[in-house]
């Protein structure tokens, strides 16, 4: 399947499909939350007992796995590919530029359901969302961060 | 915008590298809790209020940016 005629809201309905515990992350889930910004990648953070669930929902929209699962959660994190590009994060933890450790089942227990036609999808609070910011520490972060601060201005 | 007016590759390929690049915390924090300008605050508020209002659904603000986003890489192809 091309990019051009990948169907992200059916990607993301079999996704959620799946039963994965899947957030999506980065710039992406900015814009669901109202900020815009551009961006060609998706980033999502699973759970790493659900990477199996998440491949073969994939499988469908012909991404595929540079990373058999093994390797993946030995090395947290893998991408998805073909002309789209899909970055999975796989730890359970993460830690922030300040050394900060971000844990994904905190994440996850505070998640944010979105609609997106019929499918539910998953994103991080704003604070969470954030703090996934801080993990990055570069500086297109940071400016994100200061993104998403204006809109909490706004949701306020 | 005409296609003349694209950077080229190589200072596309320079930005991504300053703005990807690893800070110190101390940096990155700098970076975070640089002074906003009134000016600057405002137009960033006012964008977001745009952005919410023309897409109100989270359906039709990735939608947009998908169609954005091609619009913006169709001239570095082919």
């Amino acid at each position: 399947m091309r990019g051009s005629e990948f169907d992200e809201f059916s990607f993301f309905a079999a996704v959620e499909s799946s039963g994965a515990r899947a957030l999506l992350i980065g710039r992406r889930a900015m814009v669901v939350l109202g900020l815009p910004v551009l961006t060609a990648d998706y980033d999502f953070w699973v759970h790493s007992d659900d990477i199996e669930k998440l491949n073969t929902a994939a499988q469908a929209f012909d991404l595929e796995p540079n990373r058999t699962p093994k390797d993946a959660r030995r090395n947290g994190r893998y991408v998805l590919e073909n002309d789209e590009h899909v970055d999975v994060l796989v730890s359970a933890t993460r830690t922030t530029v300040d050394g900060l450790e971000v844990v994904f089942d905190d994440l996850w227990s505070r998640r944010v359901s979105v609609e997106i036609g019929t499918a539910k999808l998953f994103i991080p609070s704003v604070d969470d969302l954030i703090l996934t910011k801080r993990i990055g520490g570069r500086p297109k972060d940071a400016e994100d961060i200061r993104l998403l601060q204006r809109l909490k201005e706004v949701l306020e | 915008m005409s296609r003349a007016d694209f950077p080229s590759g190589a200072a596309i390929e320079a930005a991504r590298q300053l703005t990807e690049r690893s800070l110190t915390a101390e940096a990155f924090d700098a970076y975070v809790n640089a002074p906003v300008s009134e000016g600057e605050r405002e137009e960033a508020l006012r964008l977001i209020r745009w952005f919410s209002k023309r897409y109100p659904t989270p359906a039709e603000r990735l939608a947009y940016v998908r169609r954005a986003y091609a619009r913006w890489s169709q001239p570095h192809r082919g």
